[in-house]
């Protein structure tokens, strides 16, 4: 037990509350410090200046939009705009639907591999674990055809369930992976506890596990969120209805070879990211502790 | 019990993934009546600046049958093609009808993805098309399109700042050059915008020192003879000489908008971008401002290739009927009219060109005479890909990293190994 | 940190010999029935998963395996139109596909720019984001601040992000540009000159890694223990020492799986590439697996076979990279 380390202490650790454990290095000399904080101002204004040159871009009105002014005739018809004149609605309901149900299916399915794979040793395991690893390396290249033809086949092209099944490629290795990490960090006593109060081994997963893998599972479920509500290549091969496209693939309608509505991409992009990086913010010290945890383990 | 829940929840899982696999959706087509009804499905490629007008335009088929419900889709022009071959290839979310670049039609044809009109109510007084636009609209002898409007490239130029550095439209490359150079003297601004992002532009070029894509009668691939490399020499001397400024991506509006704006003087481009162009702050209260010129000729000649959009209906269509009205309706006189009227466009059916308020357009008298004279291009299902070996090279010509003969050389071996039986 | 783990999985199992590389199945039945008795939980427990990948990663890999040997495109694969049934005329070529793919240059050149894009990629923002951990990862003014805006680029979706930078890098009127002119700097053709585009694709990806890397590296470095610290420092190491000797062997781990999984992801990292430049200028910042979309769904005809061969190829490469990475960090004592 001792030698695990809670994920929750561990993210809060460096938090000035608890200065005990924070190790004593040597004290910095004023210059050091000064380098410090430049360093990390330098580092963060790169990190912030571009998204938020595309919030100013958003309320400036199309034909300003490469102004270099910070404030160029403000307005809100970009926003008034894409909102009402758009199918950018749509297009949020489809991504909305399509990356949530493929988080919920890929984490659903995927607790209890990760489950299998971190607690027992058995015939396959390692095949099983390379096959994880290899087909989260599979580049759309070498799916994305016969995919296409199956989806055809199926008449499921153009429609949000064939995405569906499309993003599971992706989540489901992805999310057996990152869920067996997290299941390493929970103590195999707590499954002996189990066995001996009679718990066979789907009673202990389901009874003692489970609950206490809840920040691993919304921290899985999280991640295969943004990494599907971010796909491009599926997205813009396999939806053709303007109606059915998803954000990554509607917002290039209205930025292309051809069009350059900066206005309605940057206040539709706003709308898609504002959330996004709320919500972000607030599990992210979750995903430290759940990222590293898979990443320690593996 | 226990045990139950792992395998409910599996049960679970797999009802979701196969309650996924259904649904579709159906639509009416005629009514026992004769009647048209249901709804057609119009995939426009039409620019910014010309959408609202054709969107106008296809809802007014409303009016006309009062049960079809026109389903206007604008698709960038850029898209429109991958687009379409996605959706037709996988039988699937395919418009009724669309919005056909002339290059495209014998591909999608011989793919079998467009229903052939002979007979249908979509080909009206087919014999009043102008010939060379009716051309485009032919594969293996049967007729998959209606041909919607007719163009070709012209140079546009900006008159004030032409005259404020006391020169005339230039007619060759050479005076683009020296015109250019008395501009950028005066005003310290660049002469040409010149398209390095897409092929299309490449060809007024090869045109002008005499040379050609593909010789379709003697099944030759000429692309790679002299002229082709001598092609590639012009254009990286215009940009070279800072006559010229060009840029590998976004060409389209980065051209219109400093065309617009004033900071280039002259540009090539289509009867597509008068609309837009007269938006710009140099044009807006000033229209006669807006000057435009055949294409400046090269070493051999003045040519430019002809081009335009076409209306042809998909194969899969559940809606063949109201949708080969609607492209009777598209392509008639009285929309060609209103096209011409309101963006400039240029009619294919000759009849359009008598009426009055055609004939008054200034554009459409400079650029009649221009489509006349355009070059046809080859109507074969590989015409579109015959794009793409250009526009590679010419992005590596433009930035030094292939000399011109190389360049032209690469684009014939690549025409080759399209075309199997041409040498 | 971690519970050795190999001591008890075998307990918890309930298994007593599944100890090591057991033969995979049994040979004869009772040895059969045995393994089936003593694994059927966990063998019940990755059906699921199995099941999955078998059906829609499995079925597709091994057609595209077979269309890597055939001559498919789009004019020859079966297709319906409507009501039109048109039936497939493709025919098998053997492996004219990859001796034709690996003959070519361009596979090479795409091959090379493929590589320096992943190794130039996964070194930047991996040490940017162990020298920002290592800034971050003490007592410092404002320190949840910086955390924040650091991470920020994760927290964007990538898509919006590199559509944020096309209108940063915009030649003509980008900002990046009219700054760069304030300064009386010639215009840079961010996205326009091949090495410009190269070095442009290379930053926005960069930009878009860091946080990750990180957020990883933050995880690694509060797991090393505080002790180590201290008493490297009243042994008198000074503070490259104590970086040297401590942090990174303890960063050992973490920084291993995060190479890894950062490796895959850049060698098959598609949007940057596809929404920043579509490959361009010419094919300069084209990798592999944008080069092999453009064969199935840009290009006319529609290159099927040729995308599939190129996809199988890619992913022989990326499994290659995974075993000797795995080989190279297991004779360093690492286990998995």
């Amino acid at each position: 037990m001792t030698t695990v380390t809670n994920p929750e202490t561990q993210a809060k650790a460096p938090s000035s509350s608890r200065p005990k454990k924070v190790r004593e290095r040597g004290e910095r000399g004023p210059l050091a410090s000064v380098a410090l904080h430049v360093g990390l101002l330098v580092a963060s204004a790169t990190a912030v200046l571009p998204p938020l040159w595309l919030l100013i871009t958003s309320f400036k009105p199309t034909s300003e939009a490469f102004s270099t002014d910070l404030v160029k005739d403000f307005t809100f018809r970009n926003y008034d705009h894409v909102v009402n004149d758009t199918e950018f609605l749509s297009w949020l309901g489809n991504s909305l639907f399509v990356v949530g149900l493929t988080t919920v299916i890929g984490v659903f399915i995927s607790a209890t591999t990760g489950y299998a794979v971190s607690r027992f040793k058995f015939p396959g395991m390692r095949p099983l674990m390379w096959l994880l690893l290899i087909t989260q390396m599979f580049p759309v290249a070498v799916l994305i055809v016969p995919l296409y033809n199956l989806l055809a086949s199926l008449g499921l092209l153009n429609q949000p369930v064939g995405l569906v099944v499309t993003y599971l490629t992706i989540a489901v290795p992805f999310c057996a992976w990152m869920m067996k990490g997290y299941f390493d960090t929970i103590p195999v006593e707590i499954d002996e506890a189990g066995r001996v109060d009679g718990l066979n081994p789907f009673g202990t997963f389901w009874r003692l596990i489970v609950p206490l893998a809840k920040p691993g599972l919304a921290v899985t479920g999280f991640y295969s969120f943004i990494t599907g509500w971010a796909e491009v290549a599926y997205a813009s091969a396999f939806m053709t209805g303007e109606e059915n496209l998803t954000l990554a693939g509607g917002l290039q309608t209205f930025v292309n070879q051809y069009t350059s509505d900066w206005g309605s991409l940057t206040a539709s992009a706003v709308i898609v990211a504002v959330p996004a990086a709320v919500i972000f913010g607030f599990v992210q010290r979750h995903l430290v502790s759940g990222l590293t945890a898979g990443a320690t383990k593996s | 019990m226990r045990r139950g829940i792992a395998a409910t929840a599996l049960v679970a899982a797999l009802a979701l993934t196969a309650a996924a696999c259904g649904g579709d959706d159906s639509d009416s087509g005629k009514k026992s009546s004769g009647k048209l009804s249901g709804t057609v499905t119009f995939w426009d490629t039409s620019n910014d600046a010309e959408k609202g007008t054709y969107e106008k335009l296809a809802k007014g088929f409303e009016d006309l049958h009062p049960d079809v419900k026109v389903n206007y889709v604008s698709v960038a022009f850029g898209e429109a093609n991958a687009k379409f071959k996605n959706a037709a290839g996988g039988n699937s979310g395919a418009p009724d009808v669309m919005r056909t670049e002339v290059a495209w039609v014998a591909d999608f044809a011989n793919l079998g993805y467009l229903a052939p009109l002979e007979g249908t109510p979509a080909l009206d007084k087919a014999d009043d098309y102008l010939p060379q636009a009716a051309a485009s609209t032919k594969f293996k002898g049967k007729t998959y399109a209606a041909p919607q409007t007719i163009d070709t490239l012209a140079l546009f130029y900006n008159k004030k700042m032409l005259k404020d550095a006391g020169v005339e439209a230039p007619k060759t490359i050479d005076e683009v050059k020296s015109a250019a150079k008395k501009i950028k003297s005066k005003s310290g601004k660049t002469g040409l915008y010149l398209r390095g992002d897409d092929p299309y532009y490449y060809l007024p070029y090869l045109y002008g020192e005499g040379g050609d894509l593909l010789d379709t009668k003697n099944k030759k691939v000429t692309v790679d003879d002299p002229q082709g490399a001598a092609a590639f020499k012009v254009m990286k001397d215009l940009v070279d000489s800072k006559a010229a400024t060009t840029d590998a991506s976004d060409g389209y509006n980065n051209q219109l908008n400093a065309f617009k704006d004033g900071d280039v003087a002259m540009a090539l481009d289509g009867p597509w971008s008068i609309e837009g162009a007269l938006q710009g702050k140099e044009f807006k209260g000033d229209k006669d401002n807006l000057g435009i010129a055949p294409v400046p000729g090269g070493s051999d000649r003045q040519a430019s290739p002809q081009g335009g959009w076409n209306l042809a209906a998909y194969a899969g269509s559940k809606n063949l009927d109201a949708s080969y009205e609607f492209i009777k309706y598209m392509s008639s006189a009285k929309v060609q009219q209103q096209t011409t009227e309101k963006l400039s466009l240029l009619p294919t059916r000759t009849s359009v060109y008598d009426v009055q308020s055609v004939k008054d357009n200034q554009m459409v008298q400079f650029f009649k005479p221009a489509v006349d004279k355009s070059v046809e291009r080859p109507w074969i299902p590989q015409a579109n890909a015959l794009f793409e070996p250009i526009r590679l090279q010419m992005e590596k010509v433009l930035s030094g990293k292939t000399s011109p003969e190389d360049g032209a050389k690469s684009v014939g071996d690549a025409y080759r190994k399209l075309l199997k039986d041409y040498k | 940190m971690a519970v050795d783990s190999s001591q008890s999985l075998a307990k918890a199992a309930g298994a007593q010999g599944a100890r090591g590389r057991g033969p995979r199945t049994g040979k004869t039945p009772g040895r059969l029935r045995r393994s089936l008795s003593t694994h059927w939980y966990a063998w019940a427990m990755v059906a699921p998963v199995v099941a999955v990948i078998g059906v829609i990663i499995g079925y597709p890999l091994v057609r595209g395996l077979y269309l890597s040997t055939t001559d498919a495109n789009e004019a020859n694969v079966e297709r319906t139109i409507g009501v039109n049934h048109i039936p497939a005329t493709y025919k098998s070529v053997g492996l004219d596909n990859y001796t034709a793919v690996l003959s070519d240059g361009i596979f090479w050149d795409r091959l090379t720019w493929t590589i320096i894009w992943t190794v130039s990629c996964v070194a930047i923002s991996f040490t940017l984001g162990l020298v920002l951990a290592n800034m971050l990862n003490r007592k410092l003014a404002g320190r949840s601040l910086y955390r924040m805006a650091l991470i920020l680029p994760w927290a964007v979706p990538a898509f919006v992000s590199v559509f944020t930078w096309r209108l940063l890098f915009n030649e003509k009127n980008g900002i990046l540009n009219k700054i760069l002119a304030g300064g009386g700097i010639d215009a840079i053709p961010w996205l326009n000159d091949p090495t410009w585009a190269k070095l442009s694709v290379i930053t926005v990806n960069v930009w878009l890694g860091v946080p990750f890397m990180l957020v990883a590296m933050l995880g690694g470095l509060q797991s090393i223990p505080g002790e180590l610290y201290e008493a490297a420092e009243m042994d008198g190491a000074n503070a490259w020492q104590r970086f040297r000797h401590i942090t990174l062997p303890g960063l050992r781990t973490v920084s291993s799986t995060v190479i890894l999984i950062s490796g895959i992801w850049t060698f098959n990292m598609f949007p940057v590439i596809f929404l920043l430049t579509r490959g361009g200028p010419g094919d300069a910042t084209e990798i592999l697996v944008t080069y092999a979309y453009r064969l199935s769904f840009v290009v006319s005809p529609r290159d099927f076979a040729g995308s599939a061969a190129w996809g199988v190829i890619i992913l022989l490469l990326l499994s290659l990279f995974a075993v000797v990475y795995r080989r190279a960090l297991r004779k360093q004592g690492e286990v998995w």
